[in-house]
């Protein structure tokens, strides 16, 4: 009967124990390694927190992350927090009530501090005053030229403006005629999210990161806008941009420059390893016009994304959570390991000139530097609820006409601009 | 006498209701599944119509008949349903043909016909993104196929960026896909034609084409109206093609009701708007079939085949 009544209180304990426990769920981007990071996280936190269970599992992708995420709200599943949030798909969320400002918890002033935020996450705050987006890491989108062939054809540096790359191109075309300077075929598909990887790359090295679209306002800078356009049919009326679909590219030298992220060095380690920064590629930011004055830092697009805490979490999921990514995100030697582990530079001010990041970047992946130091002029992108839309139209409505020569141009960018004003109403 | 008959009665009609309740219960497993995947999301889909809704907003903006009307001036949606007679006109055809002709020569195979006909039928199974992508590969710039061409005729076609091109290379693969499907349709039809037919034509006289046009033609009616009514309902599903290949360009030359959906619904996050075009594009898609079943069907009683 004791050993019956001592057997029932411990389970009891147990029982009391496990129910005071807060289980919360994070889905990590449904990358390998991001969702090892997270996991690694989630168990040296549970270690230290035993009142938390932490649930970390990659997002749906099916058909999209996005549409995975939107589902989930739908049906009432959703995660108490996830990453892979663009602020783009943020907006979309806000709007809908979906998720929950991070600066309203106690604490949030001294993680942007303990981050080295106070910078970067000036790009993250949307229109009510809030924060509703913790920037998990800034991917800025480079040129790699392939320095080997420039070498060859006699220039020791990538170009820098428009006439250089041209000029490069001339010589190019005439020791390799069957070569291109750049392989985009995609300029020609009107996806929108492809228009991160060409046009706002160019654009906001032209325009020293003016803003395409601020509110409901046209905010873009006209003059940059149209020499990018320009500069475009210019490369492919000389045949040095294809914009047709290559089975080779520039991995084996088909193409002289890409507009590259760093998460193609692990996969050009894996399967192209004669890739070497500083000796067969080497890195810099976009092309700019001839004017561009040659003092000022060159802006470019960046591919960011960070973390969102869902609204349907209860309010002591909400703080559980809120403990867990301050946990995270304040100690420097954790987004040390994330670079290790993705290969992506965090969302700090400080990655390109903390002695813990440049020691490790140039120890390990020197091809990293340079992204690091353009993170300061690194934009991400707008937010605009008609985002999807007002992109897909740039594509349609301006790049495809005047790539085919149909519009010119001027003519092009004030069509895309005529386009999608009725979606700034 | 009477009270016997009653009893008769009584047996049979237990007996039928067993029989009734045997057929409902194997039913079952399909009919839950319908009403799960099919009536539910359907009836779901008809409720978010008269929404502007993103799924997942507190706030549901009814708009009435909005949606549909700008559905039925959208451009896109113009595109999507003229090209899927585009491809229809291509496909149709074609997969006849092909499938007919696969068929044949499978059934004049004097060993191994199953064999034959399974591998003919594998290309139904491959995924259809890795189809895409083996293509794209063909079809780029500097493949061999395209190099060979320059080297002859010093040009070659912008496959996939031209919108005469690409039309014709995404219906090319759809043919390529269904047509060992659809052969094994054809193949089940000639099996099924009695030899003795084709022996009495000809002792008359009949040539192998005679017989082919007067006896084989005729007979396959059943089958190539089964094939027809598929193939039709195909042609508006078409997605993974230029999904992969094309994103429906250049300028919607290949753009499909499928894409529009998914772009609305998926990418736009307009629920309410792409669930309207999705039943715009059931309706045009009953319709269309109804229209070619009636038709085909009024041809092959005039001709005598029904």
């Amino acid at each position: 009967m004791r050993n019956f009544l001592k057997v029932f209180v411990g389970i009891l304990v147990l029982g009391l124990v496990g129910s005071s426990q807060i289980e919360i769920t994070f889905w990590s981007a449904p990358n390998p390694s991001q969702e090892v990071f997270w996991r690694r996280m989630a168990e040296a936190y549970m270690a230290e927190h035993p009142g938390v269970k932490i649930t970390v599992s990659p997002m749906p992708e099916t058909p999209t992350s996005e549409a995975g995420i939107l589902a989930a709200i739908a049906g009432g599943v959703a995660p108490t927090a996830s990453e892979n949030v663009f602020i783009g798909f943020g907006d979309e969320l806000v709007r809908s009530g979906a998720i929950v400002p991070w600066n309203a918890f106690t604490g949030w002033d001294e993680l942007i501090v303990a981050r080295s935020m106070s910078s970067t996450i000036k790009a993250w705050e949307f229109p009510d005053g809030n924060y509703y987006i913790i920037p998990l890491y800034v991917n800025a989108m480079l040129c790699a030229w392939r320095i080997d062939i420039l070498r060859e054809l006699g220039y020791d540096r990538p170009p820098r403006t428009y006439s250089e790359v041209l000029e490069v191109g001339e010589r190019l075309k005439a020791v390799y005629p069957d070569k291109f300077l750049w392989l985009r075929s995609e300029l020609e598909v009107p996806t929108w999210w492809q228009r991160w990887f060409d046009f706002f790359v160019f654009y906001y090295a032209a325009s020293k990161g003016q803003a395409l679209i601020t509110g409901n306002e046209i905010t873009a800078d006209d003059k940059a806008a149209v020499e990018v356009l320009r500069f475009f049919k210019t490369l492919r009326d000389k045949k040095l941009l294809i914009t047709e679909p290559l089975a080779t590219g520039f991995e084996v030298g088909a193409t002289v420059m890409t507009v590259l992220g760093p998460w193609s060095f692990p996969w050009w380690k894996e399967n192209y390893p004669e890739l070497v920064y500083g000796e067969t590629f080497v890195l810099s930011p976009p092309p700019v016009p001839d004017w561009y004055p040659v003092d000022e830092p060159i802006y470019t697009f960046a591919d960011a994304k960070g973390v969102v805490m869902y609204a349907q979490a209860t309010p002591e999921q909400r703080q559980a959570m809120w403990d867990f990514i301050q946990w995270v995100l304040s100690d420097p030697e954790h987004d040390l390991l994330w670079v290790e582990i993705t290969g992506m530079l965090p969302a700090r001010d400080d990655v390109g000139v903390n002695p813990l990041f440049t020691g490790y970047v140039e120890k390990n992946e020197p091809a990293l530097l340079p992204y690091a130091k353009t993170i300061p002029f690194a934009v991400p992108p707008f937010a605009h609820p008609e985002y999807v839309e007002i992109q897909e139209l740039m594509g349609l409505e301006c790049i495809y006409p005047v790539l085919i020569g149909e519009l010119t141009p001027e003519e092009g960018w004030q069509a895309w601009k005529a386009a999608i004003a009725p979606l700034l109403k | 006498m009477e009270s016997g008959n009653r009893t008769a009665i009584k047996v049979k009609t237990t007996v039928k209701l067993r029989k009734e309740l045997g057929g409902w219960l194997l039913a079952s497993p399909y009919l839950a599944m319908a009403v799960l995947f099919f009536l539910i999301p359907l009836g779901w889909s008809l409720s978010l119509v008269f929404f502007d809704w993103n799924l997942i907003s507190p706030v549901r903006n009814y708009v009435g008949f909005y949606n549909f009307r700008e559905a039925l001036s959208s451009t896109r949606v113009h595109n999507a349903f003229l090209n899927t007679y585009k491809f229809m006109a291509i496909i149709v055809p074609s997969v006849m043909v092909v499938s007919l002709g696969l068929a044949l020569i499978v059934h004049h195979l004097p060993r191994l016909k199953q064999f034959y006909a399974v591998g003919f039928f594998l290309p139904y199974l491959a995924s259809g993104v890795a189809i895409s992508l083996v293509v794209r590969g063909i079809l780029s710039y500097d493949s061999a196929f395209n190099e060979f061409l320059r080297s002859v005729f010093g040009t070659s076609p912008r496959w996939l960026r031209d919108s005469f091109w690409a039309t014709l290379v995404i219906s090319a693969m759809i043919v390529w896909k269904l047509s060992g499907y659809y052969a094994l349709i054809f193949l089940a039809g000639l099996q099924g034609i009695p030899r003795e037919l084709y022996e009495a034509a000809a002792l008359d006289g009949a040539g192998p084409f005679t017989q082919f046009r007067k006896i084989t033609l005729p007979l396959l009616y059943p089958a190539f109206y089964t094939v027809l009514v598929l193939a039709v309902g195909l042609c508006f599903g078409i997605f993974t093609e230029p999904y992969v290949l094309t994103g429906g360009g250049p300028r919607f030359a290949t753009h499909t009701w499928q894409l529009e959906i998914y772009y609305q619904a998926f990418e736009r996050f307009r629920a309410g708007y792409g669930a309207t075009v999705a039943v715009l594009n059931a309706v045009v898609t009953f319709a269309s079939i109804l229209v070619i079943r009636r038709i085909v069907e009024s041809w092959g009683t005039r001709r005598g085949f029904r």
